[in-house]
């Protein structure tokens, strides 16, 4: 300002008598940017520290509704994951004959599966003769037993009765400590068997696993011998997986007698030949079953594993599709509080906000500092959302049993979304404050 | 917060053309208003609260504007320091003719040209006395480290370095006032204009403000200043007074 400067008299010795020119102000443009959202960005700390209830208000209502959907979303992609590798054990080259499906949902679907002729030894006999695409077969029946050795009681354990050895293979298990019963063991029908380690433990508790091999268990009646015990599967859903005793089948078929249905169990070499063998197996038992192509039902049930999967899908789909939407609906609900405390705020900064434009901020400066502020406690909120959600999710899966995934995807997701929600919450109460008249702002009070 | 291109001269943006020179041929013209008028739309009537204001200001002046309660010299202020548009009229601040400026441009205005000190001081509440001083040269985009420096130094021209880091509540009325203008010289304005900035004070404090303005205009300051007090307004070199709007008198005493 050369013609002001020359105008000031020079004896003036205070830092207001000399205005030699304007202090240098930042030219580069990108540097400035940033600069400038830097600035932004320490006003808005500095009003989020001075204003600390507000705040905290508007982290509560953006924690709460991150936390929802981080927890659901990390207990449905630790459920996923269960659910999926649970059942790829048995892998998909292997499907079963049954008399009735493994779900059932109606009443009359029951009574009319009932109806049906049982799935016998025979069948598994005349599958395993013609198909040329199976692989391996085995028999498996299924019953609830109460275990017992000495004083020790276990009840609700399953015990499988199967044929051949290479059932183990089948049902995806694997022995831990011992060995598996021997062709001729099986074939004599004798009192062998091998259990899940949950068996072990709670019949001889205190005593290392390998102490059970040879040690005799009561069950359904009869006296068994344990000669092998199974490498755990561990829980799904809280349930566990390891009460399990398996016994030869001819063992089963001569103490419990052959009266229940049982399951036929083939797999294939090869996951491309599982249709083929299916439709063998399919065209064997529907020929024992005097059915032709007119008949629309098969007299059995065929099914591979994939039926779980399909029957979890479904039945989870809309339970997440209703939690998903409840965590947005309280995502929006945090949006909607921190609208209004953000329009409460303006309100209650009115002054701030005439001072502000007074010595010369702009309406971009007045709306970039509400909404770095919105974004800035909305974001914060997001991040410990996010950690509340996780641990919200493992206390749940603490409670129910089942592993979980934390990932950074979610958590990038949590804050980003949270930081949207600032935004577009930020932005109505922010573009108000940006665009009052100074004089009326100065005037409030 | 500014443009990244800045002006460092008169003659960059805002400039449409030099005002007509008054006819005394006294070159340095600061303030130069033709007929400006303010009208309030109050629905039935309208309140004119200046009709016709003519008046021009050279540099270096020390303005006192007087009236009586409701005569305009608040809404008058106001346009000076570009807080406020006119419903008619021209307005130039120096060399810029303010009256056709949108919003963001008056905003630059008040930022760079005027130092604006109010009655009541409006300060930032729950800020630092060095934080208030600072906010001019946020909207300035003057970076951190020269920022502080600069309000540090306007601070102790006002004699408060030691309260800088006190809050407004932690200060006396007569202190919150020298932060205030602080504040509104710390950018080096052309102009300071203070509206009743001993209205909340009383009479001793009241005479340090008024030498510290003295000394400020001693120091090259332009200032003008709004008081119903005569004895404040003698300690000027020019007196305004305005009635219903209008301006009644122009009297030069020094
Ligand atoms: N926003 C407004 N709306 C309507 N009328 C207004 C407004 N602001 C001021 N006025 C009117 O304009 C006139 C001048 O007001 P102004 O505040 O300029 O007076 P003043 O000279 O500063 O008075 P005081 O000495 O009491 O501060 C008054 O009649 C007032 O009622
Ligand atoms: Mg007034």
């Amino acid at each position: 300002m050369s013609p002001r400067s020359d105008a000031k008299p020079e004896a003036a010795g205070d830092a207001f008598g000399k205005r030699i020119s304007r202090p240098s102000r930042i030219r580069s443009f990108p540097v400035f940017r940033i600069a400038a959202l830097w600035e932004a960005f320490l006003v808005a700390a500095a009003s989020l520290r001075q204003n600390k209830l507000r705040t905290v208000l508007t982290l509560v209502g953006i924690i709460v509704g991150v936390t929802a959907v981080i927890a659901v979303v990390t207990i449905i992609k630790g459920l996923d994951q269960t659910v999926a590798s649970t059942f790829s054990s048995q892998g998909s080259t292997v499907f079963t004959i049954s008399k009735r499906p493994q779900v059932i949902t109606s009443r009359e679907d029951f009574i009319k599966f009932n109806k049906r002729k049982d799935v016998v030894r025979e069948d598994a006999e005349a599958i395993f003769r013609s198909c040329t695409a199976c692989w391996r077969t085995g028999i498996a029946a299924n019953s609830f037993e109460i275990a017992k050795h000495g004083d020790q009681k276990f009840e609700g354990v399953r015990l499988r009765a199967v044929t051949p050895a290479a059932m183990f293979d089948i049902d995806g298990v694997t022995i831990d400590i011992g060995r598996i019963w021997t062709e001729s063991e099986s074939a004599a029908a004798r009192e062998v068997c091998v259990v899940g380690p949950d068996v072990v433990t709670n019949l001889f508790p205190d005593v290392p696993l390998d102490r059970a091999i040879g040690q005799d268990i009561w069950t359904g009646g009869h006296k068994f011998t344990i000669i092998g015990i199974l490498q755990p599967l561990g829980k799904i859903f809280g349930a566990s997986r390891d009460n399990i005793i398996y016994i030869p089948y001819a063992n089963f078929e001569k103490n419990f007698g052959a009266h229940n249905s049982l399951v036929v169990f083939i797999q294939t070499e090869t996951a491309p030949q599982l249709e083929q063998a299916e439709d063998q197996a399919r065209a064997v038992l529907r020929n024992r079953r005097g059915r032709t192509f007119r008949d629309e039902d098969d007299g059995f049930a065929l099914e591979t594993q994939d039926v779980f999967l399909n029957l979890y899908t479904s039945a989870t789909a809309n339970i997440y599709v209703v939690t998903i939407g409840v965590s947005a609906i309280s995502l929006v609900v945090g949006g909607i509080v921190v609208m209004n405390i953000m329009l409460v705020s303006v309100t209650e900064r009115t002054k701030e906000i005439g001072i502000r434009k007074a010595v010369g901020a702009r309406r971009k400066d007045i709306l970039t500092q509400f909404l770095i502020e919105a974004v800035t406690v909305t974001a914060i909120g997001g991040a410990l959302g996010v950690l509340t959600g996780f641990a919200v999710a493992w206390l749940i899966a603490l409670l129910i049993g089942f592993p979980l995934l934390f990932s950074a995807w979610s958590a990038v997701l949590g804050v980003s979304t949270s930081s949207i929600v600032g935004v577009i919450s930020g932005l109505w109460p922010a573009w108000r404050a940006a665009k009052l008249d100074p004089i009326e702002a100065l005037r409030s009070e | 917060m500014t443009e990244a291109t800045v002006e460092t001269s008169p003659t960059s943006s805002g400039v449409i053309a030099k005002p007509e020179l008054p006819s005394n041929g006294k070159a340095d013209v600061l303030i130069l208003m033709r007929n400006l008028w303010k009208t309030y739309d109050m629905g039935a009537e309208k309140v004119h609260a200046l009709h016709g204001v003519s008046f021009e200001v050279t540099r270096g002046d020390y303005l006192a504007i007087t009236g009586p309660s409701g005569s305009g010299k608040s809404t008058l202020m106001n346009l000076i320091g570009c807080l406020d548009t006119p419903s008619q009229g021209e307005y130039w601040l120096n060399g810029k003719n303010v009256s056709e400026m949108d919003d963001d441009e008056l905003a630059r205005i008040r930022n760079q040209e005027v130092g604006f000190v109010f009655q009541t001081f409006n300060l930032l509440a729950r800020a630092t006395a060095l934080h208030n001083v600072e906010l001019p040269l946020i909207y300035g985009g003057i970076p951190g480290a020269k920022r502080h420096e600069m309000a540090k130094q306007a601070l102790a021209e006002v004699d408060l370095a030691d309260r800088m880091m006190h809050r407004p509540n932690e200060l006396s009325g007569g202190q919150r006032q020298r932060v205030a203008i602080a504040r509104a010289l710390v950018n080096h304005p052309s102009i300071l204009l203070a509206d009743e900035p001993t209205g909340a004070l009383d009479t001793s404090t009241s005479y340090d403000i008024m030498n510290l303005f003295e000394k400020l205009h001693e120091a090259g300051n332009t200032i003008i200043l709004v008081t119903h007090e005569h004895d404040i307004a003698a300690r000027a070199h020019r007196i305004i007074s305005i009635r219903d709007g209008l301006i009644e008198k122009d009297e030069r005493i020094r």
